[in-house]
């Protein structure tokens, strides 16, 4: 299962990248240090942390909205980071679209839905003549499960969750190949978080995208995606396939979050505590960490005596479950 | 009996259900202008002083064309009986010094700073916010700019006036000048202040995202954000110039005494106070009219335009 | 279940209305609760549900174009719904009944530190010195968690996380030992590892202290942990309560069930996860029938015509729904939510993936 991941094609490479923000006398705030991994063509790549912990600056990153301090980020082969050619920023735009985490502030609330879908055609006059146009931006309303109708409204006329479609629809009539979705579903509420992820796997399925998709919970994690990085105070601590990452989280930041899911069982909930994160228990000894690969696919962030005690552990989970 | 049992059983079944029926909108299609003009038509008081506003400027563009006032032809000035006159039937608001109608000078003087106000309004918030809006999204312009800025913003107004004066003599256009040349850069700052605070908003990265150019967003995304704000603005300047204006005639600075102005007249009539206080009372009573009215329908107009008073 | 409670506060057929523009919205369309004393009461609903417009008749809080158009709030005797000014409220809103809300800095003031701003209410509400007050300030710093709490007495606001924050507003809400304390939301804001911590905060302390707590959240998934019992609040109203157990493994209202199975910790990759579609109802109109009824794929034909009164299902599980009608077709809940507690113990136990050493 894990193997097959090595003959997949990369699309996206993040190439032990930097990113810092200056705060002023020669202060530095290093937001995401040494992040450095693949995402495969046609996967949901999860990128899961709390806030502040860096995870929308590298998304951004990837659009060429935050410049990288060091490294390189990669696309279908091609460095997109940095000086790059206008034509090749174009290319970038055309092909990595972004969906919002908060749909009332990232959608223009001066122009109809009609505009605000339009807005990338127009950027790059996708379309034939008028006519063209507005069946494209019904055909995108209608694949979101809204109506042709909506067009001449105004953002604020919409709910929550419908803002989001119209917000996905706008990214999905580029016809992008790779999008970054930057926390899609903590700002609405939760009875139509579902209705918008289901519609996320919907679309993934019929035109073959590939998702980053960043979260801070790692319960919709788990439903949506297929490789998921842990990354905390902007350190990537553990990547593995997401059954994998359930199955055997090893590094203690990874364990304290999955504890920290609330479960809707009030039985389970009296005996559940959720463990928290104490980085000062970790190995002390100033060796540098590096991600180190423990099973095929499985990373994570160690020294070398953390490594040791995760590989022993490891080995238990699996003794464990191979007995029942 | 068996029919009503027979009904109230049927309620009892499931109902057709239809996912896209939840979907439509209820709510009557909003439109940004229409809804503007029905917010600020709502209040009563506000459409009278609209009307009031409305009524004053068309009389004051067509009145002073019937009388022809101009304050060098003084046919009266050897007529004593008709200088100082009181209001009255025949002359409303009296007659002045040398015998012309008060009524005629104050609506030509009228004329003339509401022409002036309007026409560096307009002037200077074209220019403001056009070099404003880029000057809020370009770094490089933003150095420079900030420099003229902090220059144009410490020369006494005053001085500036006087000079120009002196150099480019009295009359409409040199006001116009003074009234325009700096005051734009004022009008620039403060648009690129405005600029600056909603261009980093997520719905300007999203257009960003979709490749949307520079000036696309400033047309399409910040300037449509503006409009409340730029109302305002328009609001306290119109009256603002207006009052200049005077108070530049009223220092001899402004528009010369070949021209009419509320301010020539109220410089000149200040004299007569003691004697015959109407000729000094109407034309600052016209004035403060002008002023307030247009102060009250500007911010009435800039409150209507603001979305968040559209329910 | 238990002994039987006191009743600490009880509020009766509440209707609220906004006044907006010329327009009426009713918010609160006739909703009753008791409150027992000591227990969680956990409110869930969506946005616009009106789940903390109907807590803050309890406090008086209502925006000022809000009026409480009938009903009565019954505390200690009192029938808070006839309170006016801020003197009135003196004694009960911040001393005996206590709100926590969703962002602490609506209930901090930026520019003062943390010490004075708990000492102040301490000073109020019991009279002490300042010394005395300090002393104490501190004290419940430490039992709400802030290490150090003697050096960041001086701090700013802003000088602490958001979690730290919370624990602050917590702080000053139970300086002054309220007997209720409403929670609106009151880790919405935070991270997950937070908000794990802030949940237990509370439920430590009201174990310790024994207030009576009224949790409000639009996620379900927090409700299990905090709550002894459960209403479900849609379109102004109450339309299911019970129990924690009863609303997590009986439902019995088509939407408490959408809530329940739209949770994603319940989806199966792979598989659609179940959702509720449209909106939530406008509340400018009055509501003919059942709210939820455009929205619920299991409606039946009356829940357009008739609204459904209360179903008893036992002694403490109420449900507003026609499906309870002996008249109406049997229908089972969604399969996401069979055996609840099976699935989830599977989830939870070794070899799940929500299972942690």
């Amino acid at each position: 299962m894990s193997n097959n991941s090595i003959d997949r094609e990369v699309i996206l490479s993040i190439k032990h990248v930097d990113i810092s923000f200056d705060q002023g006398h020669k202060k530095k705030f290093v937001a995401v240090k040494d992040a450095n991994f693949d995402i495969y063509k046609g996967e949901t790549f999860a990128l899961v942390g709390e806030s502040g912990s860096g995870k929308t600056t590298l998304g951004r990153a990837i659009l060429r909205i935050n410049p990288l301090s060091a490294g390189e980020i990669e696309f279908e082969g091609k460095r997109i980071s940095g000086k790059i050619s206008r034509e090749e920023d174009r290319n970038v735009v055309r092909n990595i679209q972004m969906i919002f985490q908060d749909p009332a502030a990232s959608l223009n609330e001066r122009a109809t839905i009609e505009y605000c879908v339009s807005e990338g055609l127009y950027n790059f006059h996708l379309y034939k003549d008028e006519e063209d146009r507005i069946a494209k931006v019904d055909k995108a309303l209608q694949d979101v499960g809204l109506l042709p109708e909506h067009k001449s409204r105004y953002p604020h006329e919409f709910s929550g969750g419908q803002r989001q479609r119209v917000g996905i629809a706008r990214a999905m009539i580029m016809d992008p190949k790779f999008i970054v979705a930057d926390e899609p579903i903590s700002a609405l509420d939760v009875s139509i978080r579902a209705q918008v992820l289901n519609l996320m796997n919907k679309l993934k399925a019929e035109k073959n995208l590939t998702y980053l998709f960043i979260a801070h919970d790692l319960s919709v994690v788990r439903f949506i995606a297929d490789r998921i990085a842990v990354i905390h105070l902007g350190e990537i601590v553990e990547i593995a396939e997401s059954e994998t990452l359930f199955k055997y989280p090893l590094h203690p930041y990874t364990i304290s979050l999955l504890s920290a899911v609330p479960m809707p069982d009030p039985v389970v909930e009296r005996d559940r505590h959720a463990i928290v994160y104490d980085p000062s228990k970790l190995d002390q000894s100033g060796e540098k960490r590096t991600m180190k690969e423990i099973r095929p696919g499985h990373f994570v962030y160690a020294t070398t005596k953390e490594f040791a005690g995760y590989e022993e552990k490891i080995a238990q989970m699996e003794k464990e479950l191979k007995e029942n | 009996m068996e029919n009503e049992n027979k009904n109230l059983n049927d309620l009892f079944t499931f109902a057709e259900f239809d996912e896209m029926e939840s979907e439509h909108i209820a709510a009557p299609r909003y439109s940004y202008w229409k809804s503007v003009f029905r917010t600020f038509f709502r209040n009563k008081f506000t459409v009278a002083v609209a009307i009031l506003l409305l009524f004053i400027l068309c009389f004051a563009l067509i009145q002073p064309m019937r009388s022809g006032y101009s304050p060098i032809v003084t046919p009266n000035i050897n007529s004593p009986e008709l200088k100082f006159l009181k209001p009255c039937k025949e002359h409303i608001f009296g007659t002045d010094h040398v015998g012309n109608e008060v009524f005629d000078a104050v609506w030509a003087g009228a004329r003339n700073s509401i022409i002036i106000s309007f026409v560096c309004t307009g002037i200077n918030m074209i220019i403001g916010i056009l070099v404003g809006a880029v000057w809020g999204f370009s770094k490089k312009m933003d150095k420079w700019m900030i420099e003229v800025y902090n220059i144009v913003a410490n020369i006494p107004f005053l001085l500036l006036a006087m000079i120009l004066c002196y150099v480019l003599g009295a009359g409409m256009k040199s006001l116009i000048i003074t009234m325009t040349c700096t005051e734009w850069v004022i009008v620039a700052y403060f648009i690129r202040t405005q600029v600056m605070i909603i261009r980093d908003r997520e719905y300007n990265m999203a257009s960003k995202c979709l490749g949307t150019r520079t000036m696309t967003m400033i047309t399409k995304n910040i300037l449509p954000y503006l409009i409340s704000v730029i109302m305002t603005y328009v609001a306290r300047m119109i009256p603002n110039l207006i009052s200049y204006e005077v108070f530049l005639s009223y220092m001899g600075l402004g528009l010369g005494t070949t021209n009419a102005s509320l301010g020539q007249s109220i410089s000149l009539y200040t004299s007569y106070m003691r004697g015959y206080p109407h000729l000094f009372w109407i034309p600052v009573g016209v004035l403060a009219i002008i002023s307030i009215s247009l102060y009250i329908v500007g911010q009435r107009l800039a409150d209507a335009a603001d979305p968040r008073t559209h329910m | 279940m238990e002994e039987k409670r006191n009743i600490i506060l009880s509020a009766k057929d509440i209707e609220v209305k906004f006044r907006v523009r010329d327009n009426y919205l009713t918010a609160i369309r006739g909703v009753s609760l008791d409150l027992y004393e000591g227990e969680t009461f956990a409110i869930v609903g969506e946005s616009g549900s009106g789940k903390s417009v109907f807590t803050k008749t309890f406090t008086g809080m209502l925006e000022s174009n809000g009026t409480i158009s009938n009903g009565s709030v019954m505390f200690h005797g009192k029938d808070l719904t006839k309170l006016k000014t801020d003197k009135d409220w003196e004694g009960i809103r911040g001393a005996k009944i206590s709100t926590i809300f969703q962002d602490p800095m609506t209930s901090l003031n930026p520019i003062r530190t943390i010490g004075s701003q708990i000492t102040e209410v301490i000073e109020k509400h019991q009279g002490v010195s300042k010394g005395e007050a300090k002393k104490q300030a501190i004290e419940i710093m430490e039992r709400v968690g802030i290490p150090n709490a003697a050096n960041r007495f001086d701090e700013y606001p802003f000088q602490y996380s958001g979690g730290m924050r919370q624990r602050i507003v917590i702080a000053i809400a139970l300086s002054c030992h309220p007997e209720i304390l409403i929670c609106d939301e009151p880790t919405t804001a935070l991270d997950v590892t937070i908000q794990a911590q802030i949940i237990k905060l509370i439920r430590d302390l009201q174990k310790e202290l024994g207030f009576t707590t009224v949790y409000i959240t639009h996620d379900l998934g927090v409700v299990a942990n905090v709550a002894d019992r459960v209403g479900v609040m849609y379109g102004g109203q109450i339309i299911e309560y019970g129990t924690v157990e009863e609303i997590f493994f009986e439902p019995c209202h088509p939407y408490t069930w959408a809530l329940l199975s739209s949770l994603p910790q319940l989806g199966v990759k792979g598989q659609d996860l179940a959702y509720i579609t449209g909106t939530p109802p406008s509340l400018y109109n009055k509501i003919k029938g059942d709210a939820f009824a455009p929205r619920n794929e299991h409606a039946l034909k009356i829940d357009f015509v008739e609204e459904p009164p209360f179903f008893q299902v036992s002694d403490t599980h109420f449900a507003k729904t026609w499906l309870l009608d002996p008249r109406a077709p049997k229908l089972e809940k969604p399969e996401a939510i069979q055996n609840l507690h099976e699935k989830i113990k599977k989830m939870t136990d070794k070899g799940g993936s929500f299972h942690v050493e």
